[in-house]
């Protein structure tokens, strides 16, 4: 008891509150039907999507945007999809990550992927070995936007900014050998 | 309704699985859909990460990948059910939700682009039911696949959330069966039909992406199917190579192979699996090809 009342901030769950689908969570019962048919926590307790949305409602800002388990969500929307009370689930963690990222907490693998964008316009760039086979099976060469004009957005958006930003998660620390990123970086600017 | 449509073809096919291009390019251009590949499209950009990271910058690349295609006045088709919800959920927003097209024009000016909201955004499986139709796709078939049981997985994206997508019936779609039939084809039932593939919490916790594919295909063995037929480059490789890495982890011998839809039609229509490339992915479908072969 001590302890929920004194992770509660009220200002945060305005914070959900105020976007455009994270009003619906007012509407949440606690019925637990996200939960129920969530794929993710079949196989992982951890990730409990009826919990979230809870520790929102009393806002517990350190048990949602502060706590890794938010980025288990796969995204698959069945929770907004099967919500008896139209609560859009699955768009309020999205909302939770968002104000986690401000932060500079989020997990290393979407820092990778958001570099390459920078980089290349592209998360998934081409290759030699990929052009080469593009040609072998007969396939046009495809002409992407310029790397520069994504980075002027991202440079307007602060985008750029908040992927710098990234700070450890919980429990990343320790497993990131130190100088393997920014070796991946030179090797892609050059 | 015109069938000529702005290609957009993501990273992942073309980057990573070209030979998917090329069944698709084949079957379009006999159905009479006409794509044009434009220049200037970026990463759609994929719809789990950026969103997550900054729904903000999402929607505003996702809107000039549009604005690109509205230059030209066309519609965009995708082929991958990541980059369709990216594109349909940008369309959707600014064009639903309050003040939020001009604040993502701010952002595009600097770049000297507008969106306007002046085209479409359809998933490859929503061109081939809705505007070609089954019954065309069946014209087109040389050789009816009969016999071949096919286990279909819709995937999440192309049918949710069902509000902004609006493909087919979310809790009982019949879309991905008719084309599949269409082919001569039994699409057969399976449990968990419609579970996530799991892509997207694959980077933070593999031991639910495996054992997500493994329940999968537990039910598709059972089913008796002789492939499990996609229509997303994501649920390709999770089934594909995920398939081989689950192996690797659970001791167990899957050996399903998966198509991305258009290679079932190719077959279907008379082109050689050599041209189809199978030689791409890590489950190799010989013994279903044999069959197909003996039709």
């Amino acid at each position: 008891m001590v302890e929920a009342s004194s992770g509660m901030d009220n200002r945060f769950r305005g914070e959900i509150t105020e976007t455009h689908e994270g009003e619906t969570l007012n509407y949440c019962y606690q019925c637990s039907t996200c939960s129920g048919c969530c794929p993710v926590f079949r196989y992982n307790s951890k990730f409990n999507p009826r919990r979230i949305v809870e520790n929102t409602l009393l806002g517990r800002r350190d048990r949602t945007v502060k706590s890794p388990d938010i980025w288990f969500c796969t995204v698959c929307h069945t929770c907004t999809e099967k919500c008896p009370q139209g609560v859009k689930v699955s768009e309020i963690i999205i909302e939770l990550k968002n104000l986690s990222s401000k932060e500079g907490l989020f997990p290393v693998h979407l820092q990778e992927e958001a570099k390459a964008l920078l980089d290349f316009g592209m998360v998934s760039p081409a290759n030699k070995a990929i052009l080469s086979r593009r040609e072998k099976l007969g396939l046009p060469i495809i002409e992407n936007a310029p790397p520069e004009e994504i980075r002027t957005l991202t440079s307007y958006t602060g985008f750029d900014k908040l992927v710098a930003s990234k700070k450890p998660m919980e429990g990343e620390a320790q497993k990131k050998p130190e100088g393997e990123a920014p070796k991946k970086k030179e090797a892609a600017e050059e | 309704m015109s069938n000529d449509y702005a290609l957009f073809l993501g990273c992942t096919i073309p980057n990573r699985l070209p030979h998917l291009e090329v069944s698709t390019r084949i079957v379009l251009k006999s159905l009479d859909v006409n794509v044009k590949d434009l220049p200037g499209f970026a990463c759609c950009p994929d719809p789990v990460g950026f969103s997550a990271l900054d729904r903000y910058t999402w929607l505003v690349l996702a809107s000039r990948n549009l604005a690109v295609a509205e230059e030209k006045g066309l519609d965009v088709l995708t082929l991958c059910s990541g980059c369709f919800e990216s594109l349909k959920t940008a369309n959707y927003i600014l064009k639903n939700e309050n003040g939020f097209k001009e604040k993502i024009n701010e952002a595009l000016a600097k770049v000297g682009k507008e969106y306007k909201g002046t085209v479409e955004v359809r998933h490859l499986l929503q061109v081939l039911y809705e505007d070609v139709g089954p019954k065309k796709i069946e014209s087109t078939v040389k050789k009816p696949l009969e016999g071949i049981k096919v286990a279909i997985h819709y995937g999440c994206h192309v049918l949710r959330p069902s509000e902004v997508v609006q493909v087919d019936d979310p809790d009982n779609p019949t879309c991905f069966e008719s084309i599949v039939k269409a082919t001569g084809a039994t699409p057969v039932d399976y449990e968990k039909k419609f579970l996530c593939c799991g892509v997207g919490v694959r980077s933070v916790d593999e031991n639910t992406t495996n054992k997500m594919i493994e329940e999968k295909l537990r039910y598709v063995r059972l089913s008796g199917a002789d492939l499990l037929c996609v229509i997303c480059p994501f649920c390709l490789i999770q089934y594909d190579i995920g398939q081989f890495q689950i192996n690797k982890a659970f001791g167990t011998d899957y050996n399903i192979p998966v198509f991305y839809y258009p290679h079932l039609l190719a077959l279907a229509q008379g082109i050689s699996a050599e041209e189809l490339n199978f030689k791409f992915q890590r489950i190799k479908p010989d013994a279903v090809l044999e069959k197909i072969e003996k039709l």
